[in-house]
């Protein structure tokens, strides 16, 4: 279970020793943000619009479309805030990866535990050049380990790592 | 089941069949499954004729819906197959969608024998064989006779323990004796004491009782039950006032018939556990640990010591006040949290030296009881207690609406609840050493969580925005098959910096192991 180099594919991103986060490309950042800003918009932004135009009186759908598309706005804002703190990282305990601004989390999958793993890209996602990877583990809560908007050469990289390392692990 | 089967199991060369009467526990599962519609076709049967002119004839389509579950039933009799191998069990089942199933004996988890008192009378069982991860079991025989069944699982567990003898089956004690009565170490077993106080700390007869009221509250038409409630309340109340009791009167009254319906209602839960838990017997052979145990329905089921993932023990206040505890376990085999197939419980009931005794004995060389807890600051009692106050908030807001000032005597809960908050605080704790990871909580109702490091499978750190405002985190631990009723495997309010050890040092242990399913 030593992470000797010879068993890293040549082209994989060293191990940084000062933290070794890496961040997702930025070409992503758009994509998270409307995702956000859309489930933000309709779900709590329909609801809102309806509340304000109620509570002030005003002209029902004008005042929902300002509404949602306020939260909308609001909430692509946020999804750029949210985006910019994904990372992750692989080193000799495993793969991590952290999100969130406010609530903060930071997940880690030792590699051993690693049970298989998916890459899955949507028709946008293939247009960037990016690639959801998905770690599977035995857990519950942490059953699977999602990562969005990667670049499509570090997730194939990591997938490949990772699917090695668990292949290694089987034939002990 | 005719002694040569037997012998065909052994030797594992011919295909084997179910029992010949398995097609008719087929029906009765399927018509389980298929009531409500049945019903509905029955009853939508009644009603207008003139609505369509061969209603006549609804009248017939439950009659052929069973027959049509009869056939099927009897299709799967007839196609459904299975062989032992040397390697593990194949089964081969359906007509027109032929389905070849391979089960290696070492994935095997969790072989299960079920006898409903429906088998019982015709002398049959159902075998579930059930390997990690899933919600349907890997392979389910309904029903096998008895004999095979018994065989079919001394033959797993023999190949499961990698013992792969075959020799144990002739030496089984025929007749209706069940396997693992001669052999094997018997751990805990429940006299009926044990059973009746077990019924009386759980809350299974208000469970029943809750859900007897929901399934009536929704199958009967609107407002029935409303109204049929308040005609009762109103010919009691009228009742009540001609015997002018006064308001004392009323109010003793009130407590006497509160006091008991809960009578009732603990009495419903010892004869609950009563029928499904008595003659408990937790055994140990070859191996395995093997649970018995009903009244009516006879269960038993079996996992290896070195399946179980993680570890939770219980002690409630009723608990403390008899003097016991529970001690359950996760196994990461499918079937759902309340499937009573599945090996929850070691000990539904024992004192707090046999469940320690119990634990100490499975996973020797673990230090148990832990020699300190490691404690978190006990400041951090508040944010429990903040926990809680919205709650209290809402009650008395609902209360006022209805009594006005009186509502504020809700409020009396809050001391009550900071002074329960400050215990629990003092109460919280971890241990992790170099094989085990523990974690202790409550205070009224108290708790253990404990799982072997090799069995965790991911750590999440985490903060909320104010755990960053107070330089604390909590960290996870997930292990496989964890359970919604348990309490979850996590550290919480640990200093930041404390909390960012442990991961590390976590993160290290775990990558340095091989998991050990």
């Amino acid at each position: 279970m030593t992470d000797s180099p010879d068993l890293l594919p040549p082209d994989l991103p060293r191990i940084d020793q000062t933290g070794g986060w890496q961040p997702l490309p930025r070409r992503g950042a758009l994509l998270y943000a409307a995702a956000t800003g859309l489930t933000l918009g309709v779900s709590i932004g329909l609801g809102l619009g309806v509340a304000v135009s109620v509570v002030f009186d005003l002209e029902r759908l004008r005042t929902i479309l300002v509404v949602a598309a306020l939260v909308l706005l609001a909430g692509a804002a946020f999804g750029v805030f949210r985006h910019r703190r994904i990372g992750w990282k692989l080193d000799a305990d495993g793969f991590a990866t952290r999100r969130g601004g406010l609530w903060w989390s930071e997940t880690l999958v030792p590699v051993s535990r690693v049970q298989h793993l998916d890459l899955e890209r949507g028709p946008l996602e293939r247009r960037l050049g990016l690639a959801t990877l998905v770690v599977h583990t035995a857990g519950t809560r942490m059953a699977a380990v999602k990562l969005p908007l990667l670049g499509f050469a570090d997730a194939e990289r990591l997938r490949e790592h990772l699917a090695r390392q668990v292949a290694t692990d089987d034939a002990l | 089941m005719s002694e040569a089967d037997t012998d065909a199991i052994a030797t594992g060369t011919p295909d084997q069949r179910l029992h010949p009467w398995s097609w008719l526990f087929v029906l009765l599962q399927q018509l389980r499954q298929f009531i409500v519609p049945l019903l509905v076709l029955m009853f939508a049967g009644r009603g207008d004729h003139d609505a369509w002119p061969y209603a006549e004839y609804a009248e017939y389509a439950p009659l052929a819906g069973v027959l049509a579950l009869v056939v099927v039933s009897m299709l799967q009799y007839f196609t459904y197959r299975y062989r032992i191998g040397a390697e593990g069990i194949s089964i081969r089942s359906g007509l027109l969608q032929r389905n070849l199933r391979e089960i290696p004996f070492t994935r095997i988890h969790n072989v299960g024998v079920h006898q409903s008192l429906l088998h019982r009378l015709f002398g049959v069982a159902e075998v579930r064989l059930e390997s990690a991860g899933g919600n349907k079991p890997e392979g389910q025989m309904r029903v096998l006779g008895l004999q095979q069944a018994l065989a079919l699982e001394q033959l797993v567990r023999h190949h499961g323990s990698g013992a792969a003898t075959t020799t144990g089956i002739a030496e089984r004690p025929d007749g209706a004796a069940p396997a693992g009565q001669a052999d094997g170490r018997t751990l805990l077993s429940m006299p009926l004491g044990e059973v009746v106080r077990m019924g009386l700390v759980s809350n299974r007869g208000m469970l029943v009782v809750a859900a007897a009221a929901g399934l009536v509250a929704q199958a009967s038409p609107e407002r029935m039950m409303g109204n049929w409630l308040e005609q009762q309340v109103r010919g009691a109340a009228g009742y009540a006032e001609q015997l002018h009791l006064g308001w004392l009167g009323m109010a003793s009254a009130a407590l006497v018939l509160v006091a008991v319906a809960m009578a009732a209602i603990r009495l419903l839960s010892v004869a609950l556990a009563l029928s499904q838990y008595y003659g408990f017997r937790l055994i140990q052979t070859q191996g395995r640990l093997v649970v018995e145990r009903g009244l009516f329905a006879r269960l038993r089921t079996s996992v290896a010591p070195r399946r179980i993932q993680a570890w939770y023990q219980q002690e409630t206040l009723l608990h403390r006040w008899f003097g016991r505890r529970a001690l359950r376990i996760d196994t990461a085999t499918g079937g759902g949290e309340n499937d009573p197939r599945k090996l929850r419980e070691l000990a539904p009931i024992a004192t707090p030296a046999a469940c320690e005794a119990l634990f100490v004995h499975l996973l020797p060389g673990v230090q148990w009881p832990p020699a300190a807890w490691q404690g978190v600051p006990r400041r951090c009692w508040w944010r429990l207690f903040a926990s809680s106050v919205p709650w209290t908030v809402l009650l008395v807001a609902v209360l006022w609406w209805h009594l006005g000032p009186w509502s504020l005597l809700a409020a009396l809960w809050l001391p009550w609840s900071a002074y329960a908050a400050w215990q629990q605080a003092g109460r919280l704790g971890y241990v992790v050493d170099a094989r085990l990871l523990a974690v202790r909580g409550g205070w009224w109702s108290r708790w253990w969580r404990m799982a072997e490091l090799d069995k965790v499978q991911a750590l999440q750190l985490q903060r909320s925005p104010l755990d960053r405002l107070l330089g604390t985190a909590s960290l996870w631990l997930d292990t496989a098959g964890a359970g919604p009723l348990s309490p979850p495997l996590r550290i919480r309010f640990l200093p930041h910096a404390e909390a960012r050890a442990l991961h590390a040092r976590l993160g290290r242990v775990l990558a340095a192991r091989r998991m050990r399913w």
